[in-house]
Protein backbone atom coordinates (compact mmCIF):
# COMPACT_ATOMS: atom_id res chain seq x y z
CA UNK A 1 0.00 0.00 0.00
CA UNK A 2 2.82 2.84 0.75
CA UNK A 3 4.41 1.31 -2.19
CA UNK A 4 1.87 1.84 -4.51
CA UNK A 5 0.75 5.63 -2.87
CA UNK A 6 4.65 6.81 -3.43
CA UNK A 7 5.62 5.25 -6.43
CA UNK A 8 2.53 6.26 -8.02
CA UNK A 9 2.59 9.98 -6.31
CA UNK A 10 6.55 9.99 -7.33
CA UNK A 11 5.53 9.20 -11.29
CA UNK A 12 2.63 11.33 -11.44
CA UNK A 13 4.75 14.27 -10.59
CA UNK A 14 7.67 13.71 -12.41
CA UNK A 15 5.33 13.73 -15.53
CA UNK A 16 3.09 16.52 -14.22
CA UNK A 17 6.58 18.48 -13.48
CA UNK A 18 7.86 17.22 -17.03
CA UNK A 19 4.79 18.41 -18.84
CA UNK A 20 4.00 21.84 -17.38
CA UNK A 21 7.96 22.59 -17.93
CA UNK A 22 8.51 21.22 -21.39
CA UNK A 23 4.91 23.05 -22.12
CA UNK A 24 4.47 19.27 -23.32
CA UNK A 25 0.64 20.27 -24.83
CA UNK A 26 -0.62 17.17 -27.61
CA UNK A 27 -3.85 19.16 -28.24
CA UNK A 28 -1.83 22.01 -29.57
CA UNK A 29 0.34 19.69 -30.99
CA UNK A 30 -3.00 18.08 -33.19
CA UNK A 31 -4.25 21.37 -33.64
CA UNK A 32 -1.27 22.93 -35.11
CA UNK A 33 -0.63 20.43 -37.58
CA UNK A 34 -3.53 21.66 -39.32
CA UNK A 35 -3.89 25.12 -38.12
CA UNK A 36 0.17 26.51 -38.51
CA UNK A 37 1.62 23.34 -40.34
CA UNK A 38 3.99 22.35 -37.61
CA UNK A 39 4.88 18.71 -36.66
CA UNK A 40 7.04 19.96 -33.62
CA UNK A 41 5.29 18.42 -31.08
CA UNK A 42 3.54 15.70 -33.06
CA UNK A 43 7.23 14.38 -34.02
CA UNK A 44 7.75 15.01 -30.13
CA UNK A 45 5.43 12.09 -29.33
CA UNK A 46 6.96 10.00 -31.85
CA UNK A 47 9.87 9.64 -30.36
CA UNK A 48 8.33 9.39 -26.80
CA UNK A 49 6.19 6.07 -28.37
CA UNK A 50 9.38 5.05 -29.46
CA UNK A 51 11.85 5.05 -26.72
CA UNK A 52 8.81 3.24 -24.59
CA UNK A 53 8.10 0.80 -26.57
CA UNK A 54 11.50 -0.19 -26.86
CA UNK A 55 11.87 -0.06 -22.77
CA UNK A 56 8.48 -2.17 -22.00
CA UNK A 57 9.25 -4.75 -25.00
CA UNK A 58 12.71 -5.15 -23.72
CA UNK A 59 11.02 -6.00 -20.01
CA UNK A 60 8.61 -7.91 -21.31
CA UNK A 61 11.26 -9.92 -23.45
CA UNK A 62 12.98 -10.74 -20.00
CA UNK A 63 10.19 -11.64 -18.55
CA UNK A 64 9.96 -8.23 -16.35
CA UNK A 65 6.45 -7.11 -17.40
CA UNK A 66 3.01 -8.80 -18.38
CA UNK A 67 1.14 -7.43 -21.30
CA UNK A 68 -1.71 -8.62 -23.43
CA UNK A 69 -3.03 -6.62 -26.20
CA UNK A 70 -6.60 -8.34 -25.50
CA UNK A 71 -9.47 -7.19 -28.04
CA UNK A 72 -10.87 -3.87 -28.80
CA UNK A 73 -13.92 -2.53 -30.80
CA UNK A 74 -13.59 -0.28 -34.08
CA UNK A 75 -16.92 1.35 -33.60
CA UNK A 76 -16.28 2.50 -29.17
CA UNK A 77 -12.89 3.48 -30.27
CA UNK A 78 -13.06 5.02 -33.74
CA UNK A 79 -16.14 7.22 -32.20
CA UNK A 80 -15.13 7.76 -29.04
CA UNK A 81 -11.67 9.69 -29.94
CA UNK A 82 -12.96 11.72 -32.22
CA UNK A 83 -16.04 12.85 -29.63
CA UNK A 84 -13.00 13.16 -26.79
CA UNK A 85 -10.40 15.57 -29.84
CA UNK A 86 -13.55 17.67 -30.58
CA UNK A 87 -14.12 17.85 -26.43
CA UNK A 88 -10.17 18.63 -25.77
CA UNK A 89 -10.15 21.96 -28.33
CA UNK A 90 -13.60 22.82 -26.70
CA UNK A 91 -11.54 22.41 -22.95
CA UNK A 92 -8.35 24.13 -24.18
CA UNK A 93 -5.82 20.53 -22.95
CA UNK A 94 -6.29 16.83 -22.82
CA UNK A 95 -7.13 14.75 -20.26
CA UNK A 96 -3.47 15.43 -19.16
CA UNK A 97 -2.66 18.73 -20.22
CA UNK A 98 -6.14 19.82 -18.11
CA UNK A 99 -4.61 18.20 -15.08
CA UNK A 100 -1.56 20.41 -15.14
CA UNK A 101 -3.47 23.34 -16.18
CA UNK A 102 -5.60 23.12 -13.34
CA UNK A 103 -2.10 22.93 -11.27
CA UNK A 104 -1.42 26.00 -12.88
CA UNK A 105 -4.53 28.23 -11.50
CA UNK A 106 -6.80 28.26 -14.62
CA UNK A 107 -9.98 27.93 -13.17
CA UNK A 108 -11.33 26.78 -16.66
CA UNK A 109 -9.65 23.72 -16.49
CA UNK A 110 -10.90 23.12 -12.93
CA UNK A 111 -14.63 22.92 -14.50
CA UNK A 112 -13.31 21.02 -17.48
CA UNK A 113 -11.51 18.44 -15.39
CA UNK A 114 -14.75 18.24 -12.63
CA UNK A 115 -17.10 17.10 -15.65
CA UNK A 116 -14.43 15.30 -17.27
CA UNK A 117 -14.10 13.27 -14.41
CA UNK A 118 -17.75 12.95 -13.76
CA UNK A 119 -18.73 11.97 -17.29
CA UNK A 120 -15.75 9.20 -17.24
CA UNK A 121 -17.45 7.48 -13.48
CA UNK A 122 -20.95 7.62 -15.18
CA UNK A 123 -19.56 6.00 -18.17
CA UNK A 124 -18.08 3.40 -16.69
CA UNK A 125 -20.03 2.47 -13.89
CA UNK A 126 -23.32 4.90 -14.09
CA UNK A 127 -26.04 6.16 -16.24
CA UNK A 128 -24.34 6.08 -19.60
CA UNK A 129 -23.09 2.38 -18.83
CA UNK A 130 -25.99 0.76 -21.15
CA UNK A 131 -24.07 3.07 -24.10
CA UNK A 132 -20.46 1.99 -22.97
CA UNK A 133 -21.16 -1.20 -22.95
CA UNK A 134 -23.20 -1.63 -25.86
CA UNK A 135 -21.08 0.50 -28.32
CA UNK A 136 -17.62 -1.40 -26.74
CA UNK A 137 -19.21 -4.87 -27.55
CA UNK A 138 -19.44 -4.13 -31.24
CA UNK A 139 -17.25 -5.44 -34.18
CA UNK A 140 -15.23 -7.14 -31.19
CA UNK A 141 -11.23 -7.94 -32.70
CA UNK A 142 -7.53 -8.67 -31.66
CA UNK A 143 -5.77 -5.92 -30.69
CA UNK A 144 -2.61 -6.90 -31.29
CA UNK A 145 -1.45 -5.89 -34.51
CA UNK A 146 1.48 -8.00 -34.78
CA UNK A 147 -0.78 -10.77 -34.66
CA UNK A 148 -2.89 -9.50 -36.98
CA UNK A 149 -0.01 -9.36 -39.61
CA UNK A 150 1.58 -12.70 -38.15
CA UNK A 151 5.20 -10.77 -37.46
CA UNK A 152 7.17 -10.73 -34.29
CA UNK A 153 6.46 -7.01 -32.70
CA UNK A 154 9.68 -6.36 -33.12
CA UNK A 155 9.43 -6.16 -36.96
CA UNK A 156 6.74 -3.26 -36.14
CA UNK A 157 8.97 -1.63 -33.35
CA UNK A 158 12.23 -1.68 -35.81
CA UNK A 159 10.50 -0.12 -38.59
CA UNK A 160 9.02 2.23 -36.44
CA UNK A 161 12.25 3.67 -34.91
CA UNK A 162 13.05 3.42 -38.54
CA UNK A 163 10.47 5.94 -39.56
CA UNK A 164 11.39 8.38 -36.09
CA UNK A 165 14.92 8.38 -36.80
CA UNK A 166 14.38 9.42 -40.72
CA UNK A 167 11.74 12.35 -38.94
CA UNK A 168 14.65 13.35 -36.75
CA UNK A 169 18.05 13.76 -38.67
CA UNK A 170 15.15 15.96 -41.21
CA UNK A 171 14.41 18.24 -38.07
CA UNK A 172 17.90 18.63 -37.19
CA UNK A 173 19.11 19.42 -40.91
CA UNK A 174 16.68 22.33 -40.70
CA UNK A 175 18.62 25.25 -40.34
CA UNK A 176 18.55 26.27 -36.90
CA UNK A 177 16.75 29.68 -35.84
CA UNK A 178 17.32 31.65 -32.60
CA UNK A 179 14.41 32.58 -30.25
CA UNK A 180 14.39 34.81 -27.76
CA UNK A 181 13.87 34.05 -24.33
CA UNK A 182 13.09 35.67 -21.12
CA UNK A 183 16.00 37.42 -19.11
CA UNK A 184 17.69 34.57 -16.90
CA UNK A 185 16.74 35.75 -12.97
CA UNK A 186 17.98 32.17 -11.74
CA UNK A 187 20.86 30.23 -11.77
CA UNK A 188 22.35 27.07 -11.47
CA UNK A 189 19.77 24.27 -11.21
CA UNK A 190 17.23 26.74 -10.67
CA UNK A 191 17.59 28.28 -13.91
CA UNK A 192 17.48 24.99 -15.52
CA UNK A 193 14.18 23.73 -13.45
CA UNK A 194 12.27 26.29 -13.08
CA UNK A 195 13.31 29.05 -15.83
CA UNK A 196 15.18 27.63 -18.93
CA UNK A 197 12.99 26.81 -21.63
CA UNK A 198 13.14 22.81 -22.80
CA UNK A 199 13.75 21.54 -25.70
CA UNK A 200 10.88 19.51 -26.75
CA UNK A 201 12.85 16.72 -27.91
CA UNK A 202 14.41 16.30 -24.45
CA UNK A 203 10.71 16.85 -23.08
CA UNK A 204 9.62 14.00 -24.88
CA UNK A 205 12.16 11.78 -24.25
CA UNK A 206 11.96 12.44 -20.52
CA UNK A 207 8.03 11.16 -20.81
CA UNK A 208 9.03 8.04 -22.70
CA UNK A 209 11.29 7.19 -19.59
CA UNK A 210 8.78 7.80 -17.28
CA UNK A 211 6.21 5.81 -19.06
CA UNK A 212 8.47 2.95 -19.04
CA UNK A 213 8.79 3.45 -15.24
CA UNK A 214 4.93 3.82 -14.78
CA UNK A 215 4.78 0.07 -16.43
CA UNK A 216 7.21 -0.99 -13.86
CA UNK A 217 5.48 0.62 -10.76
CA UNK A 218 2.21 -0.16 -11.60
CA UNK A 219 2.62 -3.44 -12.04
CA UNK A 220 4.87 -3.93 -9.24
CA UNK A 221 1.57 -2.36 -7.38
CA UNK A 222 -0.69 -5.40 -9.24
CA UNK A 223 -1.93 -2.95 -11.56
CA UNK A 224 -1.61 -4.37 -15.44
CA UNK A 225 -0.69 -1.17 -17.41
CA UNK A 226 1.02 1.75 -17.88
CA UNK A 227 0.36 5.43 -17.83
CA UNK A 228 -3.37 5.96 -17.67
CA UNK A 229 -5.44 9.12 -17.08
CA UNK A 230 -9.36 8.68 -17.87
CA UNK A 231 -9.63 5.41 -15.64
CA UNK A 232 -7.85 7.01 -12.56
CA UNK A 233 -9.93 10.37 -12.96
CA UNK A 234 -13.18 7.95 -13.09
CA UNK A 235 -11.88 6.40 -10.24
CA UNK A 236 -11.58 8.96 -7.80
CA UNK A 237 -15.43 10.20 -8.29
CA UNK A 238 -16.29 6.55 -8.31
CA UNK A 239 -14.28 5.86 -4.78
CA UNK A 240 -15.55 10.34 -3.66
CA UNK A 241 -19.35 8.51 -4.04
CA UNK A 242 -19.22 4.93 -2.79
CA UNK A 243 -16.42 4.86 -0.32
CA UNK A 244 -15.62 1.58 -1.78
CA UNK A 245 -11.77 0.80 -1.57
CA UNK A 246 -11.48 -1.07 -4.62
CA UNK A 247 -11.56 1.77 -6.95
CA UNK A 248 -8.08 2.58 -5.34
CA UNK A 249 -5.55 1.91 -7.21
CA UNK A 250 -1.96 3.08 -8.61
CA UNK A 251 -3.54 5.22 -11.39
CA UNK A 252 -5.19 6.96 -8.36
CA UNK A 253 -2.14 8.05 -7.07
CA UNK A 254 -0.50 8.73 -10.38
CA UNK A 255 -3.46 11.57 -11.46
CA UNK A 256 -2.64 13.10 -7.78
CA UNK A 257 0.93 12.76 -8.52
CA UNK A 258 0.33 14.20 -11.59
CA UNK A 259 -1.29 18.04 -9.72
CA UNK A 260 1.34 17.75 -7.57
CA UNK A 261 4.16 17.74 -9.57
CA UNK A 262 2.76 21.06 -12.15
CA UNK A 263 1.57 22.64 -8.78
CA UNK A 264 5.52 22.73 -7.76
CA UNK A 265 6.86 23.56 -11.37
CA UNK A 266 4.12 26.04 -11.95
CA UNK A 267 5.22 27.87 -8.23
CA UNK A 268 8.61 27.49 -8.79
CA UNK A 269 8.66 29.20 -11.80
CA UNK A 270 6.32 31.79 -10.74
CA UNK A 271 3.59 30.62 -13.60
CA UNK A 272 1.19 30.15 -10.84
CA UNK A 273 -2.08 32.57 -10.11
CA UNK A 274 -5.51 31.92 -10.23
CA UNK A 275 -7.20 32.82 -13.28
CA UNK A 276 -10.94 33.03 -13.76
CA UNK A 277 -12.43 32.54 -17.02
CA UNK A 278 -15.09 34.72 -19.12
CA UNK A 279 -18.58 33.43 -19.28
CA UNK A 280 -18.04 32.31 -22.86
CA UNK A 281 -14.57 30.51 -22.10
CA UNK A 282 -16.46 28.30 -18.93
CA UNK A 283 -19.77 27.07 -21.02
CA UNK A 284 -16.31 25.89 -24.16
CA UNK A 285 -14.52 24.15 -20.78
CA UNK A 286 -17.79 22.89 -19.52
CA UNK A 287 -18.70 21.17 -22.73
CA UNK A 288 -15.21 20.09 -22.86
CA UNK A 289 -15.36 17.97 -20.33
CA UNK A 290 -18.38 16.28 -21.02
CA UNK A 291 -16.97 15.39 -24.48
CA UNK A 292 -13.83 14.51 -22.98
CA UNK A 293 -14.77 11.54 -20.20
CA UNK A 294 -17.71 10.32 -22.45
CA UNK A 295 -15.63 10.41 -25.84
CA UNK A 296 -12.05 8.92 -23.41
CA UNK A 297 -13.81 6.68 -21.65
CA UNK A 298 -15.85 5.10 -25.06
CA UNK A 299 -12.01 4.69 -26.68
CA UNK A 300 -10.91 2.85 -23.82
CA UNK A 301 -8.03 5.92 -23.39
CA UNK A 302 -6.78 9.63 -23.71
CA UNK A 303 -4.22 11.45 -25.40
CA UNK A 304 -2.03 9.63 -23.03
CA UNK A 305 -3.37 5.83 -22.56
CA UNK A 306 -4.42 5.56 -26.17
CA UNK A 307 -2.20 8.09 -27.96
CA UNK A 308 0.99 7.50 -25.95
CA UNK A 309 0.65 3.77 -24.22
CA UNK A 310 -1.37 1.54 -26.50
CA UNK A 311 0.72 2.99 -29.50
CA UNK A 312 3.98 2.11 -27.70
CA UNK A 313 2.49 -1.67 -27.59
CA UNK A 314 1.96 -1.10 -31.16
CA UNK A 315 -2.01 -2.31 -30.80
CA UNK A 316 -4.73 -1.07 -32.71
CA UNK A 317 -6.82 0.33 -30.77
CA UNK A 318 -3.54 3.16 -29.48
CA UNK A 319 -3.08 3.51 -33.67
CA UNK A 320 -6.75 3.74 -34.66
CA UNK A 321 -7.53 6.16 -31.41
CA UNK A 322 -4.67 8.58 -32.28
CA UNK A 323 -5.88 9.05 -35.71
CA UNK A 324 -9.54 9.74 -34.54
CA UNK A 325 -8.66 11.80 -32.28
CA UNK A 326 -6.85 14.36 -34.26
CA UNK A 327 -9.50 14.28 -36.55
CA UNK A 328 -11.81 15.19 -34.05
CA UNK A 329 -9.12 17.84 -33.25
CA UNK A 330 -9.03 19.16 -36.65
CA UNK A 331 -12.84 18.91 -37.06
CA UNK A 332 -12.97 21.42 -33.78
CA UNK A 333 -10.34 23.53 -34.82
CA UNK A 334 -12.30 24.26 -37.98
CA UNK A 335 -15.15 25.69 -36.50
CA UNK A 336 -13.55 27.16 -33.43
CA UNK A 337 -10.08 28.74 -35.08
CA UNK A 338 -10.52 28.58 -38.77
CA UNK A 339 -14.19 29.70 -39.40
CA UNK A 340 -14.23 32.72 -37.24
CA UNK A 341 -10.60 34.22 -38.77
CA UNK A 342 -12.56 33.66 -42.23
CA UNK A 343 -15.17 35.40 -41.35
CA UNK A 344 -13.06 38.06 -39.70
CA UNK A 345 -10.75 38.79 -41.82
CA UNK A 346 -12.78 41.94 -43.48
CA UNK A 347 -12.91 43.29 -40.13
CA UNK A 348 -10.16 45.10 -38.21
CA UNK A 349 -8.99 43.01 -34.99
CA UNK A 350 -9.11 45.75 -31.86
CA UNK A 351 -5.87 47.34 -30.83
CA UNK A 352 -5.64 49.74 -28.01
CA UNK A 353 -2.76 52.48 -29.39
CA UNK A 354 -0.52 54.03 -27.05
CA UNK A 355 2.02 56.87 -27.55
CA UNK B 1 4.78 54.07 -32.05
CA UNK B 2 4.30 50.79 -30.19
CA UNK B 3 0.57 49.37 -30.58
CA UNK B 4 -0.58 47.34 -27.41
CA UNK B 5 -2.74 44.18 -27.57
CA UNK B 6 -3.92 42.75 -24.56
CA UNK B 7 -4.79 38.86 -24.18
CA UNK B 8 -4.32 38.67 -20.33
CA UNK B 9 -6.83 35.93 -19.65
CA UNK B 10 -7.33 34.36 -23.02
CA UNK B 11 -5.70 30.48 -23.52
CA UNK B 12 -4.06 29.16 -25.78
CA UNK B 13 -3.84 29.80 -29.23
CA UNK B 14 -6.25 32.98 -28.89
CA UNK B 15 -3.09 34.87 -27.89
CA UNK B 16 -1.05 34.37 -30.76
CA UNK B 17 -4.07 33.84 -33.15
CA UNK B 18 -4.53 37.58 -32.07
CA UNK B 19 -1.09 38.86 -32.42
CA UNK B 20 -0.95 37.32 -36.05
CA UNK B 21 -3.86 39.52 -36.75
CA UNK B 22 -2.79 42.73 -34.72
CA UNK B 23 0.73 42.38 -36.59
CA UNK B 24 -1.38 42.30 -39.90
CA UNK B 25 -2.37 45.83 -39.68
CA UNK B 26 1.29 47.31 -39.02
CA UNK B 27 3.87 48.56 -41.22
CA UNK B 28 7.08 47.81 -41.46
CA UNK B 29 9.52 48.71 -38.20
CA UNK B 30 6.51 49.46 -36.74
CA UNK B 31 5.93 47.60 -32.33
CA UNK B 32 3.77 45.43 -31.42
CA UNK B 33 3.18 44.74 -27.58
CA UNK B 34 1.51 42.01 -26.81
CA UNK B 35 0.64 41.13 -22.74
CA UNK B 36 -0.55 37.33 -22.02
CA UNK B 37 -1.15 35.36 -19.28
CA UNK B 38 -1.27 31.42 -20.81
CA UNK B 39 1.92 29.72 -20.09
CA UNK B 40 2.14 28.16 -23.32
CA UNK B 41 2.61 31.50 -24.93
CA UNK B 42 6.19 32.06 -23.92
CA UNK B 43 7.06 29.21 -26.28
CA UNK B 44 4.83 29.50 -29.19
CA UNK B 45 4.88 33.45 -29.34
CA UNK B 46 8.65 33.99 -28.92
CA UNK B 47 8.75 31.51 -31.82
CA UNK B 48 6.09 32.33 -34.20
CA UNK B 49 8.46 35.88 -33.92
CA UNK B 50 11.46 33.95 -34.94
CA UNK B 51 10.40 31.86 -37.49
CA UNK B 52 8.56 34.75 -39.38
CA UNK B 53 11.60 37.13 -39.39
CA UNK B 54 10.29 40.12 -36.59
CA UNK B 55 12.21 41.15 -34.34
CA UNK B 56 11.88 40.80 -30.66
CA UNK B 57 13.02 44.05 -28.93
CA UNK B 58 11.35 42.98 -25.32
CA UNK B 59 10.57 39.82 -23.74
CA UNK B 60 9.83 39.29 -20.24
CA UNK B 61 7.84 38.18 -17.03
CA UNK B 62 6.03 41.31 -15.32
CA UNK B 63 4.31 38.82 -12.42
CA UNK B 64 2.71 35.68 -11.55
CA UNK B 65 1.91 34.09 -15.02
CA UNK B 66 1.57 37.12 -16.65
CA UNK B 67 4.10 38.30 -19.53
CA UNK B 68 4.82 40.74 -21.73
CA UNK B 69 6.50 40.80 -25.51
CA UNK B 70 7.32 43.69 -28.33
CA UNK B 71 7.47 42.53 -31.54
CA UNK B 72 8.90 44.77 -34.32
CA UNK B 73 7.40 43.72 -38.21
CA UNK B 74 10.10 42.99 -40.45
Amino acid sequence: MIQMVGTGLLCGALLGFVLQRGRFCLTGGFRDLYLTKNTRMFNALLLAIAIQAVGVYALIHFDLLVYEAGTYSFVAVALGSFIFGIGIILAGGCATGTWYRAAEGLVGSWIALIFYMLTSAMMKTGAFKPIHDALQSMQVRDNSIARTFGVNVWVLIIFFIGVVALILVKEARKPKIFIPQLKPKKTGIAHLLFEKRWSTYVTASLIGVIAILAWVFSEASGRMSGLGITTPSANIVQYAVTGDVQYINWGVFLVLGLLIGSYIAAKGSGEFRLRVPDPKTIVSSLCGGVLMGFGASLAGGCTIGNGLVQTAMFSWQGWISLGFIILGVWTATYFVFVRPTIKKTAQQPTVAQTN
Amino acid sequence: MVKVLETAGQVCPFPLVEAKAALETLTSGEELEIRFDCTQGTDSIPRWAAEEGHTVTNFEQVGDAAWTITVQKK
